[in-house]
């Protein structure tokens, strides 16, 4: 019998964008058990929103991720424009999702890229990377960011997209399209990737539901959990929304999941640039939010995140609270990195998209 | 199943144009709308400090007392939230991003405010304080003068400036019917004045060199006396 051997994985680590450390412990090549500890990049901006006013805290709600940045900007301001009545107008919510949807689109081809990293293929690699210049363009242009966009503000959005620019986001969106169905292929269909990704990992339906799972981890186990099915606010009733699902629960199917959610994505943008209703795009916003209560939800790419704000009539809130999917899934990253190869580690954490920064904010 | 199937690609990238440019030797071109870095027209600045009340970052300061302005680059998010709030649309955002530097220096820049009898005289606080209802024929109005004024015949205290001003230099009591102005805050910015729904209020000048100025606002005059509700004594 072989002694249990401990090995310290990350913080830092090649395949770690953020700082997570798991200590494995392994029987021969086979881990046993993980025990994850997290708190490397904490920063303290939930404290930050008792000193700043609320109109500024949005800045600071963005800055909690780079790559979800919109996500957390829009899930603030709708917990504050709930807490204060504010409906916002139809055009700004349908600029909200399609700036959502294009963030989704470049977390995605991030995120696929540093998956192709993590086994080793360095030109495809290169190629997600690629395509997601393209939408980080498209961002610079319509936004005046690349990751922090500043966009969204309590009341509606700062910005409006003009016909060029509409049409601009169209055709480039259209011409991505054929290359990143190239790329689809290779993550499909190329034997190295089959081999690094297929049956490895697996967490069922039943683990998914158990531990909390959420987002395209919880999708790829067949659960069919998505909060943009729900979404009153944002246009996804309008462009008839379905969650994309698989069954196989292994790393090949959280690839396809991410897959097939860009094309969707894609979809979803132009449905929006189609269906964009005119108008304005924010209304003015009188007052300080009212002392009381408000909680709402955002599908993020990562999965749902859960926004908590509390008023006390001032024009400092009292408390704001953020609830990140990366915190939902790692005891289910746990779960699946139990008697797993180690060679596999690397892989398994990667496929449930950490994001550490968010997780601790 | 295949393997090598990226072969394809990888050869087809060889004969591509790259995709990414020689920095330096090939500047990059911002769109119009970048937001890049902040640049402050001092000409038309008149130091109401909107601008620092409002950077959710705290990168700049404002000193009236020694007219500077001062933006940390370093601290700077690039919001835009201080240009959105300008009453004097003397900020404004530009497409380039800085230039990288080796060491960590403020833009700093000096602001000279019009010459004015805007500034008080400390000696006018002792008048001022003495007789604090300052009596409202003592203020002129005029193109002339750099200091709001009010005509109070024309205001009905509904507070507009008081939640407009930036400076918090005005305060409207309803109950009393004051309308007080601390002259030696405010920032002439015409904030209150282009606010002011009643189209009361205007730039003049205050006889003397008061430092804080306190007007009786009368109540308006009811024609239809017994059509109106309650108000019995106006």
């Amino acid at each position: 019998m072989a002694e249990i051997t401990t090995v310290p994985f990350g913080p830092q680590h090649p395949v770690l964008p953020e700082p997570v450390h798991l200590d494995l412990e392994l029987k021969d090549e086979k881990v046993v058990r993980a025990i994850p500890s997290i708190g490397y990049v904490h920063r303290g901006l939930e404290k930050l929103v008792e000193k700043r006013d609320f109109k500024q805290f949005t800045f600071v709600a963005e800055r909690v991720c780079g790559i979800c940045s919109f996500g957390h900007g829009w899930g603030y301001v709708k917990a504050v424009e709930g807490l204060m009545g504010i409906e916002v107008p139809r055009r700004a919510s349908y600029l909200r999702t399609l700036w959502h949807e294009l963030s989704r689109v470049h977390s995605h081809l991030l995120w696929l890229g540093l998956a192709a990293d993590a086994m080793g293929f360095e030109s495809l690699f290169m190629t997600a990377w690629r395509l997601r210049e393209t939408v980080l363009d498209l961002f610079e242009e319509t936004t005046g960011g690349r990751v922090i966009f500043s966009v969204c503000k309590v009341g509606g959005v700062r910005r409006d997209l003009t016909g060029a620019m509409m049409k601009e986001i169209e055709d480039k969106l259209k011409g991505m399209r054929k290359e990143f169905r190239a790329m689809s292929d290779i993550f499909l269909h190329d034997g190295t990737i089959q081999s690094r990704l297929a049956g490895i990992g697996v967490l069922s339906l039943q683990d998914a539901r158990d531990f909390g799972c959420l987002g395209p981890m919880a999708r790829a186990s067949g659960l069919p959990l998505d909060y943009r099915c729900a979404d009153d606010e944002g246009a996804y009733k309008d462009l008839h929304f379905r969650p994309v699902t698989e069954q196989a629960g292994d790393c090949l199917a959280r690839v396809k999941v991410r897959l097939e959610e860009i094309e969707q994505s894609i979809d979803l943008i132009l449905g929006c640039l189609e269906n964009m209703p005119e108008g304005p795009v924010e209304v003015p916003v009188k007052g300080f939010p009212p002392a009381g209560e408000y909680f709402t939800r955002v599908e993020q790419p990562r999965g749902e995140a859960v926004y908590y704000v509390k008023g006390n009539g001032t024009k400092n809130l009292e408390r704001f609270r953020l609830r990140t999917p990366t915190n939902g899934n790692l005891p289910g990253l746990v779960k699946i990195l139990q008697g797993c190869d180690l060679a596999d580690v690397p892989n398994i954490i990667l496929t449930i998209d950490p994001c550490i920064s968010c997780c601790e904010r | 199943m295949s393997y090598l199937s990226f072969m394809k690609q990888a050869l087809g990238n060889l004969f591509k144009k790259p995709a990414t440019s020689p920095y330096p030797l090939q500047p990059k071109t911002f769109e119009e709308g970048v937001r890049g870095h902040v640049e402050n027209d001092s000409s038309r600045c008149i130091l109401c400090g909107m601008c620092m009340r409002t950077c959710p970052a705290g990168a700049i300061t404002v000193d009236r007392k020694t007219g500077l302005w001062r933006l940390d680059p370093f601290s700077c998010v690039q919001c835009a939230a201080c240009v959105e709030n300008c009453p004097k649309k003397c900020l404004s955002m530009k497409p380039e991003y800085t230039a990288p530097a080796l060491k960590k220096e403020a833009v700093e820049l000096q602001v000279v405010l019009p010459a004015a009898p805007a500034k008080p005289a400390l000696a006018g606080k002792g008048p001022a304080k003495a007789a604090p209802a300052a009596p409202a024929a003592a203020a002129t109005a005029g193109a002339t003068g750099s200091q709001v004024v009010n005509d109070v015949s024309r205001c009905i205290c509904c507070g507009m400036c008081q939640r407009n001003c930036p400076a918090g230099a005005i305060t409207v009591n309803l109950r009393e019917r004051t309308w007080r102005i601390d002259l030696a805050s405010c920032v002439n910015c015409d904030t209150c004045i282009t606010n002011c729904p009643r189209k009361c209020l205007s730039l003049g000048s205050y006889a003397g060199s008061p430092a804080e100025v306190t007007l009786h606002v009368p109540r308006p005059k009811v024609n239809k006396a017994p059509a109106q509700k309650g108000n019995p004594d106006a």
